[in-house]
């Protein structure tokens, strides 16, 4: 059985709305400040930690809106500013970030030795080969890196990370008791980690077929951060796997109106399909395809394996994850 | 930049990076202290206060000494503390509204509206809001300074890095005998905090002196001690009135090298070491909080006027503290460079366009539509040879 979120042991962060305005401003604050970075001896040093932290801000902001633009704006920052500083690892690593992104992992991983090669500590090299390692399914070689680095750096991050790759290997009952000790971990004010370890906890128990449980954690992530896309993606998908079609196709709405990753419009498609409005499910369904096909094109190894969400033609595609019935 | 971006985690968590602290007589109340914290650097005329933060002064009674020389913070403690809520739907059609408290020493407590500048209660006003940064530099030729090692300021081709921006401001104005009580000497001690609302509470950012961590703790390459250590998040975790004596030695080894860089600046040593290595400004900076006398009336002369008088074994004559429009740059830089009475060295910035008013909130209001912050091209020329220049 997963225990719920309690209100008494809820740690405090800022509103979810002022933070996600707030990362916004950060943005365009920062992405101003790199725009006319230069390579002069001074402005070096500065201008790979602003870059990188920019990258890191849009990696951020693709995740928590489902942004697709935002990843593709960090992948090119990260490869003007290898570019620019080969000998900086900060340089390397975001990169490495990008490129995991966008599920090229063979250069990720190569980019992230490189990073090492420059100095940067093995503890950072590790933390983010894991969930690499994770990605491509070795999950034994990942487990023992996280396991490392939760035992010589007890924290959020660390207790986090293997909370995480023990949900996705399935083991429940290893990993509930990890995703608790992380959150009474949490020491920060943004909500945005806290909403993310929430969400995977979700994705746990959807994968074990408990609906309620993992509408609870969605419902959790959303509530820190009600504009938390993958939250609201998911949200919709189990209320309208336990009937409640109509909330779920207002949720889907605004998603694939506002994301521009065309998996919530294939997901309205599906819900749409499923209660009748056959016609609307079809545009849905034909601009998701659209997407995905453009996306296919810039991006083969992120969105390929994703293809036979896209089938065009078909009013009810079959979703990233089916909802159990 | 003052206390802009003033390590890792500020930068993380940039709705609890404090980017300046004011204090000073009201220049419009006698006998009324004012405080200033701004935070959320690069803000948007929009941006809100993060609802998981308390925003605090915290004032003390201090006493000059002439060990160190420094000041010492009494034992007495005058907290105002401010919090805000999540956002509420506004008047108009879309737009969203925030509300705050300020919890005075004693317990009293004010609620007011952010953006409102009239909220006020007997001996205390109070505002919270977007406004533009008061704050100027010529930042570029600053780090090319550091990066140089020598004077590279154009006193006549200045350029604020700061015009235009926004940050958010929380002023509030004490009427010090009714609300601090009597039995005080005049001076007293002012520095700014953000803290964690939650349990356990954890100190995100603390601010006295401007730019001390930015000018004078972050370079490294000086360093002989710690020359790998990013020194500024441990530093903003400490309690100003009472340091930690197990990092006091990093933070004075570290204050001691870069103080020491910048008396070179000009060719001339001012400030000889001492035996032990120590520079004689490095034990004021370490009692890092703004001293007002509270006896005097508002000047826009007063930073660092009553620590040079210190130093220099005399009777300060100005308020103290620091004023909105006070150009502590050219001061900061004058005072560590040329000495106790050296020339005026200016970056060439003197002040905002729009500089602070002399009534209640004093800041100006922001700017709708801020500029592009042009800082990396305006490092890049300023730093950049002759050659790079021209390509």
């Amino acid at each position: 059985m997963t225990r719920l979120p309690s209100a008494d042991r809820e740690p405090v962060t800022t509103n979810g709305t002022i933070a996600v305005a707030n990362l916004h401003a950060q943005i365009a604050g920062l992405a101003a400040r790199g725009r006319h970075a230069g390579p002069g001896p001074a402005a070096a040093p500065l201008a790979v930690a602003t870059r990188a932290h920019l990258i890191d801000l849009l990696l951020l902001r693709g995740d928590v809106l489902s942004r697709i633009a935002d990843y593709e704006r960090a992948g090119e920052l990260a490869g003007e500013l290898v570019r620019d500083a080969p000998d900086d690892s900060r340089a390397w690593l975001a990169r490495a970030r990008t490129r995991a992104t966008f599920h090229r992992f063979a250069e990720a991983m190569a980019d992230l030795e490189t990073a090492g090669q420059n100095g940067l500590d093995r503890a950072t090299v590790d933390a983010e080969r894991a969930p690499i390692l994770q990605a491509v399914g070795c999950y034994w070689h990942a487990l023992v890196l996280c396991e490392d680095a939760a035992k010589r750096r007890p924290g959020f991050t660390t207790l986090g990370a293997l909370a995480v790759l023990q949900s996705e290997r399935g083991e429940v009952t290893q990993a509930e008791p990890l995703f608790d000790q992380a959150r009474r971990c949490y020491q920060d004010i943004s909500p945005f980690p806290l909403a993310s370890l929430d969400y995977r906890r979700g994705l746990m128990w959807l994968g074990q077929g408990d609906l309620p449980a993992a509408r609870s954690w969605f419902a959790a992530a959303q509530r820190r951060v009600p504009a938390y896309a993958p939250a609201l993606g998911r949200l919709a998908e189990v209320d309208a796997a336990l009937g409640n079609r109509q909330d779920a196709i207002s949720r889907l709405r605004l998603l694939a109106s506002s994301s521009d990753d065309p998996q919530y419009a294939a997901i309205l498609a599906r819900v749409l399909g499923a209660a009748g409005h056959r016609r609307e499910a079809i545009q849905w369904h034909d601009r998701a395809a659209a997407r995905h096909a453009e996306l296919v094109q810039r991006h083969p190894k992120a969105f390929t394996h994703h293809a036979a969400d896209f089938r065009p033609g078909t009013a009810e595609p079959p979703g990233r994850l089916a909802p159990a019935s | 930049m003052s206390d802009h971006f003033s390590g890792p985690r500020a930068l993380a968590e940039p709705a609890a990076d404090i980017t300046d602290v004011y204090a000073f007589p009201s220049p419009e109340r006698p006998g009324h202290l004012v405080l200033v914290m701004n935070v959320l650097p690069l803000a948007a005329a929009t941006s809100l206060f993060s609802d998981a933060l308390s925003y605090r002064f915290r004032v003390r009674p201090v006493t000059a000494v002439t060990a160190g020389p420094a000041f010492e913070a009494g034992a007495d403690e005058y907290a105002f503390t401010f919090t805000f809520t999540a956002p509420v739907q506004g008047n108009g059609s879309g737009t969203v509204a925030q509300y705050g408290t300020c919890t005075a020493p004693g317990g009293q407590q004010l609620s007011f509206l952010v953006g409102d500048e009239s909220a006020q209660a007997p001996g205390l006003r109070v505002f919270a809001g977007p406004r533009l940064d008061p704050f100027f530099i010529d930042f570029a030729r600053h780090i090319a300074t550091q990066a140089q090692e020598k004077l590279m300021f154009r006193p006549a081709e200045g350029v604020n890095a700061l015009e235009g921006q926004n940050v958010l401001s929380i002023v509030v104005e004490v009427d010090t005998a009714t609300v601090l009580g009597p039995g005080r000497g005049p001076l007293l001690g002012a520095v700014a905090e953000t803290v964690t609302r939650g349990e356990p509470s954890a100190r995100m950012e603390r601010m006295g002196r401007p730019e001390i961590k930015n000018f004078t703790l972050q370079p490294q390459k000086f360093d002989t001690v710690n020359r790998d250590l990013e020194i500024r998040d441990l530093y903003n975790a400490e309690d100003t009135f009472s340091l930690n004596p197990a990092y006091v030695g990093a933070y004075r080894a570290r204050l001691n090298a870069n103080l020491a860089f910048f008396d070179r600046l000009d060719g001339k040593i001012d400030w000889p070491l001492d035996e032990a290595g120590n520079h004689p400004l490095t034990e004021l900076w370490l009692a890092d909080f703004l001293v007002v006398d509270m006896s005097k009336p508002f000047s826009d002369d007063g930073y660092l006027e009553i620590e040079t008088a210190l130093l220099a074994g005399r009777q300060h004559t100005t308020c103290g503290g620091r004023s909105l429009n006070h150009d502590m740059v050219d001061t900061y830089y004058t005072l560590m460079v040329g000495g106790l009475g050296g020339a005026r060295i200016s970056d060439g910035v003197d002040q905002v366009t729009r500089p602070a008013t002399r009534t209640f909130p004093y800041l100006v209001s922001p700017n709708p539509n801020p500029p592009e912050l042009d800082l990396m091209a305006q490092i890049a020329a300023a730093s950049a040879p002759p050659q790079e220049t021209a390509a």
